[in-house]
């Protein structure tokens, strides 16, 4: 019994029947509760693999096991998802006639949660993004980064094991961006939720655990 | 907040589009609902024609056509009387006073078409054989006073109660009762005595036509038939049965062409309702994205899209149907066909009304929901 929430061996994946291999073969294990930062030009395959890690497609060789879940066998993807998985996204994405809070409770309805309790949970997740005063306004009114947090609290009101982040901080301004990475940071630590982001953020190396670099589909050793 | 409201919320972020889609629709359920008022009215005023206790049989002189120009002597009433199989006979006149005119759909034949206003004499103990069962007031008396009952219609038109007079002919009446039949035809007319209206008219012994109620156990065709073979060349008969299905089958041409044009309608609405959720699911394609990142199963996408397509054309059934109701209501109450026709307002007509909205919905947002659930996540993610 080892405590590694991802494991990833010889994972390939092509698009356009072969033509474009997004990814060559990576090995990687991640630890639960670290944060990794993923790094790379782009076109290298970061959210490629971030995708294939939140189950959003299926490898085309190699093995993927994450929260304990074969991920090139199971058929029930969907629940693989809304359990473990929160994903935020570079652009917010968050829906423009809903409510801050109504936006955070999306996830919640494969849940079986009574109308209440997805309430009682948004609301909780949006206090710890500090937004509890925005909660019945639009996303439309919000700057890039209230919005932002507003998609972090969406990713975790569903108690992830992990948060895949691709990419957060890609649309806003450099003191923005670093507290929302700050922001990520305590939430990773305060909830003991396994993080794993791409970035272009210099500054992330002050932060995660640890980062990796990739480069044409495959994870490049710097040292 | 539930499933529910939020599939009910998303068809409203596009205002224009939806309200375009919604009012496609509407057109074509306020054309089955207004269409189906009017004709289930005439549907329902042709049916009381066969009314239980009313004559089943009615005998003209041959070649005068069903309207009675034409005369027959009052004796034929007793031997018709006598005939197998009848149960009752009364001689009923016809005339036409055109000096009143009652706004009516029905021309009289007797005075060349224009509008007059129909009477008909018959005795007062056989009233039951035209329709009328039941009078507000009193009935005329037997002799040859100058009383008449009148249709609850020409009352109104008329604006005459009970107790007030009226002129006939040249003679003041006296308005002794208010009948209803649910007849248009019968409802727009009046009633006196055979005796009077005989002598009013120059028509002493002579009937324009004779109602015939036949034994329970009677069959009414084969009693038609012996009425005129017994005299031959000089008694027709027509029933009240074929008369109603001759108007029940201009209703049903009527009935045909508001399916046609609700068809057209509803197909012309349901491209809209098609239109209309394609474009939004294309618009939506990365939140589709998104949803599905969350863990939403590919059913719920499909019912979500489902739902706010059926959420569109069920306001499109409730909205078309107001229109209908309030328009079908003050084009009757303005117009000269008003008195004649009273609206329909069966169930029916508007489940059906609804179950077109509702099978539009599902048939219109059937495709685009598909479309939307077999998204791939990351190219609907990847989307700009
Ligand atoms: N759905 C797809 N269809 C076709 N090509 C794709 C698809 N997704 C990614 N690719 C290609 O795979 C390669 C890696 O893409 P990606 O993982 O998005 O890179 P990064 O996130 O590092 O910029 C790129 O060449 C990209 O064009
Ligand atoms: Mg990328």
């Amino acid at each position: 019994m080892n405590n590694n929430i991802i494991e990833i061996r010889n994972l390939k994946k092509s698009y356009d029947n072969g033509k474009i291999k997004a990814l060559n073969g990576i090995d990687l294990d991640i630890k639960k509760g670290e944060f990794v930062s993923i790094m790379g030009p782009s076109g290298s395959g970061k959210s490629t693999l971030l995708n294939m890690i939140g189950a959003l497609d299926v490898a085309g060789e190699g093995f993927i096991k994450v929260a304990g879940i074969d991920l090139t066998k199971t058929s029930k993807l969907n629940e693989f998802r809304s359990k473990e998985i929160g994903f935020v996204f570079q652009m917010h994405n968050l829906i423009p006639n809903l409510t801050v809070l109504e936006n955070v409770e999306i996830p919640l309805y494969e849940a079986n949660l009574s109308s209440e309790e997805m309430r009682k949970r948004a609301l909780e997740l949006l206090k710890s993004v500090n937004l509890e005063d925005k909660i019945n306004q639009t996303p439309t009114k919000l700057s890039g980064g209230e919005r932002q947090r507003v998609a972090i609290a969406r990713a975790l009101v569903n108690h992830p094991s992990i948060i895949l982040a691709d990419e957060p901080t890609g649309s806003l301004d450099s003191k923005t961006g670093d507290m929302i990475l700050k922001l990520m940071r305590d939430l990773h630590q305060q909830k003991n939720v396994t993080l794993v982001m791409v970035t272009h953020e210099p500054y992330v190396g002050n932060l995660a655990d640890r980062i990796i670099n990739v480069l044409d589909g495959k994870i490049i050793k710097l040292n | 907040m539930s499933f529910l409201s939020l599939v009910v919320k998303n068809p409203f972020r596009n205002k224009t589009r939806s309200s375009l889609a919604i009012i496609g629709i509407a057109i074509g359920i306020m054309v089955i609902i207004a269409l189906g008022m009017v004709t289930g009215g005439l549907k329902a005023s042709a049916q009381s024609t066969l009314k239980a206790g009313a004559a089943e049989i009615s005998v003209v002189q041959t070649g005068s056509g069903d309207f009675g120009g034409g005369r027959i002597n009052e004796s034929r009433i007793a031997d018709v009387q006598k005939i197998n199989g009848v149960k009752d006979a009364a001689g009923t006149l016809r005339a036409t006073n055109t000096s009143i005119t009652v706004q009516s759909i029905v021309p009289s034949p007797s005075s060349g078409g224009s509008f007059g206003f129909s009477v008909t004499g018959i005795d007062r103990n056989k009233l039951s054989l035209a329709g009328v069962d039941s009078v507000n007031g009193a009935l005329y008396s037997d002799g040859s006073a100058n009383e008449v009952i009148l249709g609850k219609t020409a009352a109104e038109e008329l604006q005459k109660n009970v107790g007030d007079t009226i002129v006939l002919f040249g003679k003041d009446f006296t308005i002794t009762g208010i009948y209803e039949t649910g007849n248009f035809i019968t409802d727009g007319g009046a009633f006196m005595s055979l005796t009077t209206l005989q002598n009013l008219t120059n028509n002493a012994n002579q009937v324009s036509s004779i109602a015939v109620k036949v034994n329970e156990n009677a069959n009414v065709t084969q009693v038609s038939n012996t009425i005129q073979n017994t005299y031959p060349n000089e008694l027709s008969t027509t029933s009240a049965a074929s008369m109603a299905n001759r108007m029940n089958n201009a209703l049903s041409t009527i009935d045909m062409a508001s399916w046609a044009i609700s068809i057209l309608a509803i197909v012309i609405g349901g491209v809209g309702v098609v239109n209309t959720m394609i474009m939004s699911v294309y618009e939506r394609t990365r939140e589709i994205g998104v949803l599905k990142a969350v863990g939403w199963k590919d059913r719920r996408i499909l019912s979500m899209i489902l739902g706010e397509s059926v959420v569109l054309t069920l306001i499109s059934a409730v909205m078309g149907t107001v229109v209908a109701v309030v328009g079908v209501v003050i084009l009757l109450s303005v117009s000269s066909i008003g008195g004649v026709i009273t609206p329909s307002y069966s169930p029916d007509i508007f489940l059906r009304a609804f179950a077109v909205a509702f099978a539009v919905g599902i048939i219109g947002g059937l495709y685009p929901a598909y479309r939307a659930s077999r998204l791939s996540p990351t190219e609907a993610l990847r989307y700009e």
